[in-house]
């Protein structure tokens, strides 16, 4: 939009941050908002913190008092997608009374509305988190472990549990993992909700076996519906 | 890929080799050079200076073999990548029976990526920050497996269809299995991987308890 004559373009939308902390919090959402879709957009590596700067809204000198650099900015980011994804997942797990079927598909709901809802930071944090060196491909890392154990309790329900691999939750979010980046990459995030049924059989397959699976993906299905 | 001996520099002055041999062997050169130099140092941090070193040709060369260091990672992945179907292919060849075709399959692979550690980072990890035109080809690459996956739906004994992802969901959990124990330098590993990595492709279409059968006893 453009600003009214008189008025400063660089005042954000919204009410006035209303001290100092709400300020610099408002600067920080900013810079990193920027640094999400600047990164989605042309790649972590083309992004320039002059560009960022412009996008936020903000002086160099801003972009320097929160962050030493680029690459922090983007662990900044990074962080805070994790743990907000992780909190929503989280959150909608416990939150679900049923059984443990039930909880994984609150889960993965919210797994894939933050997704949704933030496809730039979502494609920042799975297409480019592992072009921006070892640090960022760490949290990556962490981000798979933070899910695992909502799947693990599913091995109670397998009377076979002690023939499954160790790995086996950490391959299963990644194989989850890996078609949202595949609608991302191709700009299908319209469809990302779609998929809670079939990657919730794909999760629950290996623990209670096909026909339950099937039975509460299409239970998934029906009430996303 | 090809050994050091293919690969060292042709010898100075009149050697009878066509035009078109030399700037083969060059092209050849700084694909193998830059595998060297991509394992070293990392691809961000990989000049064109560190390939041409290893290539042993000059800067001149490598502009007219390729345009950028993508393009040459590009090249070098294609190789691999190539290099890896073709070990699948021959593989499954002599075998008649799907579920034992997608074991040989999977051990082809695994075990060529756990003697080749530095092709396995180039094609698995570095892959992923070499851009976004390698990227888009990696996950090309990675699903032309999805055919030979497909016919194992015709192993099935329900009637009931699988959901279309199946295919894709399991493909890209293996791969980012593999790629994770390659980032964390455990490359040699992942033939060890072998039964979990077949029961996995296999559980979907014969079931737990057969795919477990077969994945440990093939």
């Amino acid at each position: 939009m453009r600003a009214l004559p008189g008025k400063s373009s660089r005042q954000p939308p919204g009410p006035e941050p209303v001290s100092r902390a709400a300020a610099a919090a408002d600067q920080r959402r900013r810079i990193l908002e920027a640094t999400a879709d600047l990164v989605a957009e042309q790649g972590y590596v083309n992004a320039t913190i002059e560009q960022i700067v412009r996008r936020a809204r903000v002086g160099y000198a801003t972009f320097y008092k929160h962050y030493a650099d680029k690459q922090e900015a983007f662990l900044a980011l990074l962080d805070a997608a994790v743990e907000r994804t992780a909190y929503a997942v989280e959150e909608a797990y416990d939150g679900e009374a049923g059984p443990w079927p039930d909880k994984v598909g609150a889960g993965l709901g919210a797994l894939l509305a933050q997704v949704a809802a933030h496809p730039n930071v979502a494609r920042a944090c799975l297409i480019e988190a592992p072009t921006a060196g070892p640090e960022a491909a760490a949290r990556h890392e962490a981000a798979l472990r933070r899910f695992a154990p909502l799947l693990r309790p599913g091995r109670e329900l397998n009377p076979r549990s002690d023939k499954l691999p160790a790995s086996l939750e950490e391959t299963l979010v990644g194989g989850v993992l890996w078609v949202i980046n595949q609608r991302l990459i191709a700009g299908d995030e319209a469809k990302l909700r779609a998929l809670l049924p079939e990657a919730l059989e794909f999760l629950l397959r290996p623990y209670v076996g096909e026909d339950e699976a099937a039975r509460e993906a299409g239970q998934a299905g029906a009430a996303s519906a | 890929m090809a050994d050091e001996e293919t690969l060292g520099p042709l010898p100075a002055g009149r050697h009878g080799f066509s035009r078109e041999q030399v700037a083969h062997n060059q092209r050849e050169r700084l694909i193998a050079g830059l595998a060297t130099a991509v394992a070293e140092h990392g691809y961000q941090a990989v000049t064109i200076t560190h390939i041409t070193k290893q290539a042993r040709v000059s800067r001149r060369v490598f502009y007219a073999n390729f345009e950028s260091k993508e393009e040459c990672f590009l090249a070098a992945f294609e190789v691999v990548a190539g290099h890896i179907a073709e070990l699948a292919t021959e593989a499954i060849a002599p075998l008649d029976d799907w579920p034992h075709r997608a074991v040989a399959g999977s051990r082809a692979v695994l075990s060529f990526l756990a003697a080749e550690p530095d092709l396995a980072r180039l094609c698995l990890v570095e892959s992923q920050s070499a851009g976004p035109a390698v990227a888009a080809r990696f996950h090309d690459a990675v699903h032309e497996a999805t055919p030979f996956l497909e016919q194992g739906r015709e192993e099935r004994e329900r009637g009931r269809e699988l959901p279309p992802s199946t295919e894709e969901s399991t493909i890209g959990a293996l791969v980012l299995l593999a790629s994770r124990k390659v980032a964390a330098g455990e490359a040699e590993r992942l033939e060890e991987l072998l039964p979990d990595f077949a029961e996995f492709v296999l559980a979907p279409y014969l079931g737990a308890e057969e795919a477990s059968r077969i994945a440990r006893t093939a």
